[in-house]
């Protein structure tokens, strides 16, 4: 009989190997290749696993003709034994490595669903309730208590309303959404319907970035196998969930831009209020919200919510997916609740510095994120200490860089992002980012004055108390906090 | 927002010149791009319509959106020359010319940015004779840059056409550009 081989078809374990190990093997009479979801080890894949004894067991950055001693069973390791994933806290994402993406029974039998059958039983008003009680905030990066905007959008009036999952996850360095559209789509799913249920909502999008088009491909063959299953139905009425793709732009990630972009326009941001929830999709009520959180809640409706509320820290309930990247020796995704410090999650998980690098500085919370050096890794993991600090969470994404870092050069990649993104509905950051570019290439170039430091530092100033959304008002925060930390690097750079 | 915008003049739709790169018969023939312009729309025609995603599947077919198609689009879908001129200057994504037969996209995301994206940037250049945003001589290849793949966790990565390369080191690029002719 043919041994079962456990291979991930996720883009990054592709990209690893798993695509070129699956074609060396397609004609192996000898081995049925089961393409999973991934782990979230990615310094590890390409990953081969077979069952054992007692669960799977693991081969690691295989290659091809590691075949035979696969076979033989020989050299695995029990993945159970795996530091990067034993510590973790795995709910959200404790299918991943283990089913296979589009089997809708394999994820029922894992518990999938129960959190649908549990809305079903419950009315609107004691959805919401158990989201209260959760203390769930928004993981797309404004935090915002979930429950809230629901009751906002519950209570609003609108011919229809609309359940809009934001999968645009434009933060560099964060691929958890990713990986949840490629390998468990039936949980976003789960997570739409109870929404929908609870606002009364009776039709669904899903925004997904051009970027991943193995994702949004995967995600519409789930919508299909859900709707043959008959599960996009609420009340007996169909509840119809498209998945549209955007066109590149970062600011589409913004939750009323993204709004315009699904109407087919310019994604420009719109001033707010009203605020989605009122008045979003076509003037309708709608609720926005990031992939990582629909995911989530499948699970506060079956376990209860105040089973989530027990997991974490009093203002941050529950577990945050951190999403590793950079000069790290492990990158990979991490479910923890939240808590711990940025120093442990980078010696735990992160296994410290690639071979040859030394640390210079973290960054945490994507291309608007503050920069943490050495001195500032005792940072707690939690909203209200990063909001302490003047920094953000955002979508999880901790990207390490090296001592090769070059901090004028970085500064000037961060402002000269903006500048390529911003929508340009505002001032302060369609004219502020291109002057903050300008700037810093001055100084990069060896011309600028200490005027000129002075000058971001106001500019800076400028764009975060001034900006309609976020971009403009967080885009200072990576470049003066590279300022606040290495200032002999700027200093240095400028005219004499 | 896209840097490029001054590339979208509106011309007249019935303008004699090629629309698309490619050798289809009649291509270059104005009347025949209206038809097949119209065709497209009609088949992810939506109410109220859609400009962004028009102009998508247009894309998806022609290979780009030739700013003289604007009026016959506009016409089409029943909204103003500026709006559809509008969204087409704005996404990134959306191309006003015809690229190169291949698109490869270097990630210039933070990840990637720890990783030595820009040396990988700088050997394309060098060995394509093309800047960023530019296609090289011949039309072999369009090089473009991104933001994220995420595939941060395997960078830096590259992306040819629709296949990702992760871990890519500058010595490995001349090998995986052979093959795509
Ligand atoms: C410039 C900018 C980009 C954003 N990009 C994303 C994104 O890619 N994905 C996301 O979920 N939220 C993004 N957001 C946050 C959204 O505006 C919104 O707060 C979020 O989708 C709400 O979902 P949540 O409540 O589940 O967090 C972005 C915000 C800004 C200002
Ligand atoms: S930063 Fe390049 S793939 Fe995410």
């Amino acid at each position: 009989m043919a041994i079962r081989l456990y291979l991930s078809d996720d883009t990054s374990a592709r990209a690893a190997g798993a695509a070129a190990l699956a074609d060396a093997w397609s004609d192996r009479p000898d081995v049925q290749i089961i393409r999973t979801s991934s782990r979230g080890a990615f310094y590890l894949e390409p990953m081969v696993e077979r069952d054992g004894p007692d669960g799977r067991i693991a081969w690691f950055n295989v290659s091809p003709q590691d075949l035979p001693a696969i076979l033989s069973g020989t050299g695995g390791t029990p993945v159970q034994t795996i530091p990067f994933l034993a510590q973790q806290t795995r709910y959200t994402f404790a299918n991943f490595g283990e089913t296979e993406p589009l089997a809708l029974d394999e994820y029922q039998a894992r518990g999938g669903l129960s959190g649908l059958e549990a809305a079903f039983r419950l009315t609107p008003d004691a959805i919401i309730d158990e989201l209260r009680v959760s203390q769930l905030r928004g993981r797309g990066g404004a935090a915002f208590p979930v429950w809230n905007k629901w009751k906002v959008a519950q209570q609003a009036k609108g011919a229809q309303k609309y359940v809009v999952a934001n999968a645009d996850e434009g933060d560099a360095g964060t691929y958890c959404d990713r990986m949840i559209l490629e390998g468990d789509p039936f949980r976003l799913l789960e997570g739409m319907l109870i929404c929908a249920r609870a606002i009364g909502a009776g039709r669904g999008y899903v925004y997904c970035r051009q970027e991943y088009p193995a994702a949004a491909a995967r995600l519409r063959a789930a919508i299909h196998k859900a709707d043959e299953a008959e599960l996009l139905e609420l009340n007996g009425e169909p509840f119809p969930i498209e998945v549209v793709e955007g066109a590149g732009s970062y600011v589409c990630g913004e939750e009323t831009a993204l709004l315009e972009s699904l109407e087919g326009k310019r994604g420009v941001v719109r001033a707010r209020p009203p605020y989605p929830a009122q008045s979003g999709l076509y003037g309708c009520p709608t609720i926005v919200s990031n992939v990582l959180t629909f995911a989530t809640i499948p699970q506060i409706l079956s376990r209860g919510g105040s089973w989530h509320a027990s997991l974490g820290t009093e203002h941050s309930r529950g577990t945050m997916v951190l999403q590793l990247g950079g000069r790290v020796k492990h990158p990979g995704l991490v479910e923890v609740p939240f808590g711990l410090s940025l120093h442990q999650v980078l010696e735990q998980f992160g296994g410290g510095m690639a071979p040859g690098s030394r640390f210079k500085a973290v960054q945490v919370g994507g291309p608007l994120g503050s920069l943490f050096p050495t001195t500032g890794l005792d940072m707690p993991i939690c909203y209200d200490a990063f909001a302490k600090a003047g920094a953000v969470l955002g979508h999880g994404g901790i990207v390490v860089y090296d001592h090769e870092t070059d901090m004028v050069d970085l500064a000037r990649h961060f402002m000269a992002f903006t500048a390529d993104e911003s929508c340009g509905k505002c001032t302060p950051c369609r004219i502020g980012s291109v002057r903050g570019r300008e700037i810093l290439e001055r100084i990069q170039a060896g011309s600028g004055t200490m005027d000129d430091l002075r000058l971001l530092d106001d500019l800076g100033e400028t764009m975060k108390l001034a900006s309609l959304c976020a971009l403009g008002g967080r885009a200072p925060y990576p470049v003066l906090t590279a300022i606040e930390h290495f200032p002999a690097e700027f200093r240095s750079k400028l005219r004499a | 927002m896209k840097r490029e915008t001054t590339g979208c003049q509106i011309r007249d739709a019935n303008d004699e010149r090629r629309q698309t790169s490619d050798d289809r018969p009649n291509a270059s023939d104005g009347l025949y791009m209206h038809e097949q312009v119209k065709d497209i729309l009609d088949r992810v025609r939506s109410e109220p319509p859609n400009i962004l995603q028009s102009l998508l599947a247009l894309q998806e077919q022609l290979g780009h959106v030739a700013a003289d198609m604007v009026p016959v689009i506009a016409k089409s879908l029943g909204v103003t020359t500026a709006e559809v001129a509008g969204v087409l200057s704005y996404y990134p994504d959306l191309r006003f010319s015809a690229p190169g037969r291949h698109i490869i996209r270097v990630c210039m995301g933070e990840s990637c940015y720890a990783n030595g994206c820009g040396r990988v940037l700088r050997h394309l250049q060098e060995r394509l004779r093309a800047d960023v945003h530019e296609t090289m001589p011949g039309g072999r290849f369009t090089l473009d840059t991104m933001s994220c793949a995420g595939n941060c966790a395997v960078s830096p990565t590259v992306i040819v056409d629709r296949d990702l390369y992760g871990r890519v080191l500058p010595s490995q690029l001349d090998r995986m550009l052979e093959g795509y002719k």
